[in-house]
C-alpha cells in the first residue's frame, strides 16, 4: 500500500505536452490501448499494479491546472465514500472502503469533494495550492454548534 | 454450424441475389440493415439464408440507415465480420457514419445498388449515390454485371480485412440494370469461397478483454491531420493489395480483374470511360463500330473508383486521341466526376488526349447502343480535327433543346 | 441473339416467368439475361419483362430491343399496350385471350398484316383450371416452348421441375400440367 499515493507511473507527463509524432507514427484509426500488458485480470488489480499505457490519462498529469487544492483530514472522515463517488477525475484514493487521500496528479481542484462531504467540520477543505497539507490541518476549523 | 448449399456450376442470378449468396458464403457475424429499393433483396436474401439455417450470425433490424451503419460500426469495432446493403436516400442517410467507419479503420462491406437521389423521387439506377460516397474514405469497387457483383463481394472482404489496409469497402452495382437483371453466374463452392475469403482475423477488437481499447477518440488540430493523412495513405496503399487479391482470385476462379478494365485499347483512337453496366454496353457499341465503320474504338472502365486509379487510368488512356468521360450523375454545377478525374490524369501525359464529358442515364433513363455509337463518332471527329469540335459537357438522351456547356480554347 | 419481350401486369409473374425461362436456358449452355422495367409499380400496373438469349456472354444492357418474340400474358394488354413496338418482319406474337385468333386480330389493327405470326391461347383459363389461380406465366412458357421450338417439351418440363424444386409437390405438378396443356393448345 505504500506506493498507492506516490505511484511512479501516475502523472508522469503533462497532459497535452505529448511528443507530436508524424502521420507515420500515430495509431491507425485513433485506436488507443489502455494497458501495456495482458489485462484479462485488470478488474482484480489495483491502479498502482496496472501497466497503464501512454494513451491512458492515468499516466498524464493535470496538477498544474489547479490553483486551490482539497486537503483531506483523516481524523474527521467517516469513510462514507461520497467524495470518491462524486469526484469527476477519480482523484480520491480509496482502498477497501477506506479513504487514503487525494491523487494530486489528476485533481484539478474543482472542490466537488468538499461540497459533498457530510461531516462537521468537513473532512475535505480547499486551501491555497502553496500551503502545505500539515499547515492546512493545523488551521482546521472546529465543529460548528447548531443554533437552537 | 451453418448448413451448406450445393450450388450449380452455372446459376442464373441477378446482382442482388449474387451479393446475398456471396455474403452467405462469407459467413458474416453481423448484418445490421434497413432495406431500401433496389438493394432490398440483398439483405432480404441474407435474412432468408439465416432463417433457413445457412448462416451463423446476427441480423440486426434497426430504425434507419444511419442506425444500420452505426450498428455495423459497433459490430466491426467489437471484432466481427460485418456487411450490409443500401441505395440512394438510405446511402445518403448513412453518409455521416461512412466517415466514422473509414476513420476508425473498420473493414465493413457495403453493397450499394446504385440509384438516383431525390428530388424528384426516383427508384431507378444512376450513380448519384456512388458519387456521394467518393470522399468518404472507403474503397469503392464497381461491378459491371451480376457475376462481378458476386466476385467483387468475395474480394471486398479480403481487401478490407487485410491488416495493412483495414478499411471499409463498397461494392457497387447498377440499380435494376444489374441488381434486378438475372444472368449466368458461375459461383465458387461454399468451401472454396470461404477458403478464399478466409477466417476473419480481428484487430484491436473491443471484445478482447485482455487488451482493452478505445475506439473513436477525439483529435483536434494537433492530431487530426496526421490521422487523416495516415488513413489516406492506407487507402492509397490498398492499390497493390487489391491487385494481389485479384491475382489470387484469378487462381481460384479463372476470372481476371484489374483496377482499371480496358477493352480494345491497344490501337484505339477514341475511348469511352464509363462505370457500371455502361462499360459492357459501350464494349458492344465499340465492337460494332469497328466492324461496321472502321472506327478504332475502345472502352475503359475503372473497376476501382477509390482509391482512384490515377496511375492505371493514365496508362490506359495516354496513347489515344479523344476520350469521352461518361457521368451518370447530375454534376451539380460542375463537370462530371469522371471527366474531372480522367482529365487530371491524362493532363500529366505527353500527348494530352482531348477529353469531353457526357451526362447520361439519370434516374434510369435508358442508354441505347445507338446513343453510345453517336458518342464514339463525335470522339472520332474530335480526333480527326485535333481539337474538341463540340461543347465540352453534353447531355445524352435528354428531351428539349440541346443542353451543353463550355467551349474549348485550343486554337488548333 | 434471341430477344423476348413480355407484356404483363405487375403480379402476374412475368418476371418469374422470364427468370424461370432463363434458368432453363442456362442449362443448355447458353447465356441468358432476364430483366424487367418495374420498381415502384403497383400490382396490376402494366409492365414489361425481357429476355435475351445468346451463345456469347451478353454485354448489352440497353432496355431497347427488337424482339423476336412478344409474349402477352394479360388479355387486355393486347389492346392497350403497343405490343408491336420495335418489331421485326419475323417477330412472333403469343397472346393470351379467350378469343379465337381471327376474332383477336380483327380487333387489333396493328396485328392485321402479321396474322401468320400471331399465336393465341387462354393462359388465364389454363392456369385457373390447373393451378387454381390466375397466374398466366407458366402456361405462356409452355406456349413459348411450342412456338419457338427451342426445347423438347419433356426436356423443358424436367428442367422446370428443378427450378421449382423449393415448392410443394402439388404446386410443381399443377405447373407441369399448365405448361403441358398450353403447349398442346396454343395455335
Amino acid at each position: 500500500m505504500s506506493n498507492v499515493l506516490s505511484n511512479e507511473k501516475r502523472g508522469m507527463r503533462e497532459l497535452g505536452a505529448e511528443k507530436k509524432v508524424g502521420w507515420n507514427e500515430v495509431t491507425h484509426g485513433v485506436v488507443l490501448h489502455s494497458f501495456e500488458d495482458d489485462a484479462a485480470d485488470i478488474a482484480l488489480r489495483k491502479a498502482e499494479d496496472r501497466k497503464y499505457s501512454e494513451f491512458s490519462s492515468y499516466t498524464a498529469t493535470v496538477a498544474s491546472w489547479r490553483v486551490i487544492k482539497p486537503v483531506y483530514n483523516r481524523d474527521i472522515c467517516i469513510d462514507c465514500q461520497n467524495c470518491w463517488v462524486w469526484c469527476p477525475d477519480s482523484s480520491i484514493i480509496s482502498r477497501d472502503k477506506q479513504i487514503l487521500g487525494i491523487d494530486y496528479d489528476h485533481c484539478k481542484g474543482c472542490g466537488v469533494c468538499v461540497e459533498v462531504c457530510p461531516t462537521n467540520p468537513k473532512s475535505l477543505l480547499m486551501f491555497g495550492e502553496a500551503l502545505s497539507s500539515d499547515d492546512a490541518i493545523a488551521q482546521w476549523p472546529v465543529k460548528e454548534k447548531k443554533e437552537k | 454450424m451453418a448448413e451448406k448449399i450445393d450450388l450449380q456450376e452455372i446459376e442464373v442470378w441477378d446482382g442482388n441475389y449474387a451479393a446475398a449468396q456471396a455474403m452467405r458464403q462469407a459467413q458474416i457475424d453481423v448484418v445490421a440493415a434497413y432495406p431500401i429499393t433496389p438493394s432490398t433483396p440483398i439483405v432480404e436474401g441474407y435474412a432468408n439464408f439465416m432463417a433457413d439455417g445457412y448462416i451463423d450470425g446476427e441480423f440486426v433490424m434497426v430504425e434507419s440507415e444511419h442506425a444500420a451503419m452505426s450498428g455495423c460500426v459497433g459490430a466491426a469495432a467489437a471484432g466481427g465480420r460485418v456487411a450490409t446493403a443500401t441505395s440512394s436516400q438510405g446511402f445518403a442517410l448513412m453518409v455521416e457514419v461512412l466517415y466514422q467507419a473509414s476513420g476508425m479503420r473498420l473493414p465493413i462491406v457495403l453493397n450499394v445498388a446504385n440509384r438516383a437521389l431525390a428530388a424528384p423521387l426516383n427508384v431507378r439506377g444512376d450513380h448519384s449515390d456512388m458519387y456521394l460516397g467518393r470522399d468518404s474514405g472507403w474503397v469503392q469497387i464497381d461491378a459491371f454485371n451480376a457475376q462481378e457483383v458476386y466476385d467483387m463481394n468475395l474480394c471486398a472482404f479480403r481487401v478490407g480485412e487485410h491488416h495493412d489496409i483495414r478499411l471499409p469497402v463498397m461494392v457497387h452495382q447498377d440499380g435494376f440494370v444489374t441488381s434486378h437483371t438475372a444472368q449466368n453466374v458461375r459461383p465458387l463452392s461454399d468451401d472454396d469461397a470461404y477458403k478464399f475469403i478466409g477466417e476473419y482475423k480481428p484487430m484491436d477488437e473491443l471484445l478482447d478483454f485482455s487488451r482493452p481499447v478505445t475506439h473513436g477518440a477525439q483529435t483536434e488540430e494537433d492530431w487530426h491531420f496526421e490521422h487523416k493523412a495516415r488513413q489516406h495513405k492506407a487507402l492509397m496503399d490498398a492499390r497493390p493489395v487489391i491487385e494481389s487479391v485479384f491475382a489470387e482470385f484469378e487462381k481460384v476462379s479463372g476470372r481476371k480483374y484489374k483496377r482499371v478494365e480496358s477493352y480494345m485499347i491497344e490501337d484505339a483512337e477514341v475511348i469511352i470511360v464509363a462505370l457500371g453496366s455502361t462499360v459492357e454496353s459501350a464494349r458492344l457499341a465499340a465492337q460494332q463500330l469497328r466492324d461496321e465503320e472502321g472506327i478504332k474504338a475502345g472502352v475503359v472502365g475503372p473497376r476501382v473508383i477509390r482509391p482512384f486509379p490515377f496511375d492505371a487510368i493514365r496508362d490506359a488512356l495516354e496513347n489515344c486521341k479523344a476520350i469521352g468521360a461518361m457521368d451518370r450523375s447530375c454534376p451539380g454545377g460542375a463537370l462530371g466526376m469522371l471527366f474531372n478525374e480522367v482529365s487530371a490524369a491524362v493532363y500529366t501525359t505527353a500527348k494530352r488526349p482531348l477529353v469531353t464529358n457526357y451526362i447520361y442515364g439519370l434516374g434510369g433513363r435508358d442508354l441505347a447502343i445507338v446513343d453510345i455509337k453517336a458518342i464514339f463518332r463525335e470522339l472520332k471527329a474530335n480526333a480527326d480535327a485535333g481539337k474538341i469540335t463540340t461543347q465540352i459537357q453534353q447531355f445524352i438522351g435528354l428531351r428539349g433543346p440541346k443542353l451543353a456547356f463550355f467551349e474549348t480554347r485550343e486554337g488548333k | 441473339m434471341v430477344e423476348i419481350r413480355w407484356h404483363s401486369r405487375a403480379g402476374q409473374g412475368a418476371v418469374t416467368g422470364a427468370k424461370g425461362l432463363g434458368d432453363v436456358v442456362s442449362t443448355t449452355g447458353k447465356q441468358v439475361q432476364a430483366f424487367a422495367l418495374y420498381g415502384s409499380a403497383k400490382r396490376g400496373a402494366a409492365m414489361q419483362a425481357y429476355n435475351r438469349i445468346d451463345d456469347e456472354q451478353i454485354i448489352n444492357h440497353e432496355k431497347f430491343m427488337l424482339p423476336d418474340f412478344v409474349l402477352v400474358i394479360d388479355p387486355a394488354l393486347a389492346f392497350t399496350d403497343n405490343i408491336t413496338d420495335n418489331d421485326k418482319s419475323t417477330t412472333k406474337y403469343i397472346v393470351t385471350t379467350h378469343l379465337s385468333k381471327d376474332e383477336l386480330v380483327a380487333q387489333i389493327p396493328a396485328l392485321q398484316d402479321k396474322k401468320d405470326r400471331v399465336f393465341v391461347l387462354d393462359c388465364m383459363q389454363i392456369s385457373l383450371d390447373t393451378i387454381g389461380r390466375a397466374v398466366p406465366n407458366a402456361p405462356m412458357l409452355g406456349a413459348f416452348v411450342k412456338i419457338s421450338g427451342m426445347f423438347e417439351l419433356d426436356y423443358f418440363l424436367d428442367r422446370m421441375k428443378k427450378v421449382l424444386s423449393k415448392f410443394p409437390q402439388k404446386i410443381i405438378d399443377s405447373n407441369m400440367q399448365a405448361i403441358t396443356r398450353a403447349y398442346n393448345e396454343v395455335k
